[in-house]
């Protein structure tokens, strides 16, 4: 099979309602609605999801490997790090407002906290 | 409950899909392009899954298993409708219109389905609801890009159509059982069905750009077990291997 001329679309999965949707890989396609139908099967065939977004590859302006030593940290950023705030996801799906605020207290026992997360294997983002 | 008539309808729902899922794999790295090769393919699985359901209930109401069902029954036997029999001959346009015809029907049975009074029909007519809506969605797309697409494009849809569609209409094929059927609340009646799906059909058809033949006269048989020629030929191929040792476990 000769490779389409088509534009490329690149592909998004949500498995969980409510969860950032992932790159899982990209499609040729005519237009955004073809896209959308056949990945559907690359790309929702066995894996659970409730959601897919298409995105055309050309919308997408990124960065330069060549430039990936202008994310390194030169000097010491452990101050900017998040794993001091660390909060189950549930609670702050369920309470937002009130998650947050709890934030801030957590910064302020930071060190009880830290070593509580360390201990903890599951990685969970600061939200 | 009128058990033949259920009998005789499970039979034409599973059939159907068996035949429609045999044919499209048919296409199966032959598909236009590689993405729509991949869900084509995935979609006549779909189709198999179906038609595996539809036998399994056929095998509690006392019917053969599954397996005997597809693999050891002649083409009289089967009740399939004409339009899923006739061979794809590498025609993109007619395969995607037959797809779309055929989806559209199934969707709009298993909408009626869904509330059927036979209980075990209707919870799997709910279940393979969804999937089935996915079906029309690509079907859509692509009977609508083909029709948009070019002049070339759109004649050989509407070439695909004029043939498809007096088979098409052929899945709405009257029955002994329709009457039964329907004043049991098992299955609407069969034109009443046909009437329901013209509607939802058309204005698709329209945006493609196509004309539908209001005149076209339905080809039926299949319902009684005369076929095309294509489906014995078919069948050959799909049970040549089941055949050579009808009792080998799989």
């Amino acid at each position: 099979m000769t490779d389409s001329q088509w534009p490329v679309f690149e592909v998004f999965h949500q498995q969980v309602r409510g969860e950032p949707h992932i790159h899982v890989g990209s499609v040729h396609a005519p237009d955004a609605e073809m896209a959308l139908v056949v990945a559907k099967e690359q790309y929702a065939r066995r894996q659970a999801c409730v959601n897919l977004w298409v995105v055309p590859a050309e919308a997408i302006y990124a960065s330069n490997y060549e430039d990936a030593d202008m994310f390194e940290h030169v000097t010491d950023k452990s101050y900017r790090e998040s794993w001091g705030y660390k909060t189950p996801k549930t609670i702050s799906r369920h309470e937002g407002t009130k998650a947050r605020r709890h934030e801030g207290e957590d910064q302020a026992s930071g060190d009880a906290i830290r070593q509580q997360a360390t201990g903890n294997s599951q990685r969970e983002e600061a939200t | 409950m009128n058990r033949s008539a259920v009998i005789d309808l499970l039979y034409r729902l599973a059939d159907d899909a068996l035949i429609i899922g045999h044919r499209d794999s048919e296409w199966t790295g032959l598909a236009p392009i590689l993405e729509e090769d991949i869900a084509f393919s995935s979609m006549a699985q779909d189709e198999m899954g179906h038609a595996l359901m539809y036998y399994q209930l056929l095998h509690e109401l006392g019917e053969p298993e599954p397996d005997t069902l597809a693999f050891n029954r002649r083409a009289r036997d089967f009740k399939c409708c004409g339009l899923v029999c006739l061979p794809n001959k590498r025609d993109w346009a007619f395969c995607t219109v037959r797809k779309f015809l055929f989806d559209a029907a199934e969707s709009v049975r298993l909408a009626a389905l869904s509330e059927s009074a036979y209980a075990p029909l209707a919870q799997l007519a709910r279940k393979l609801r969804s999937e089935k809506k996915y079906h029309l969605m690509h079907d859509r797309a692509w009977v609508v890009k083909l029709g948009e697409s070019t002049e070339d494009g759109r004649q050989r849809m509407q070439k695909a159509l004029d043939f498809a569609y007096p088979h098409a209409l052929g899945m709405f094929e009257p029955t002994e059982s329709d009457e039964p059927l329907a004043q049991a609340g098992i299955c609407p009646r069969e034109r009443e069905l046909c009437s329901q799906w013209a509607s939802a059909v058309a204005p698709v058809l329209k945006k493609a750009g196509l004309r539908v033949n209001e005149n076209a006269r339905p080809v039926y048989g299949g319902r009684v077990g005369r076929h095309p020629e294509a489906l014995a030929e078919l069948l050959e191929s799909m049970q040549m291997v089941y055949q050579i040792d009808p009792s080998a476990n799989w």
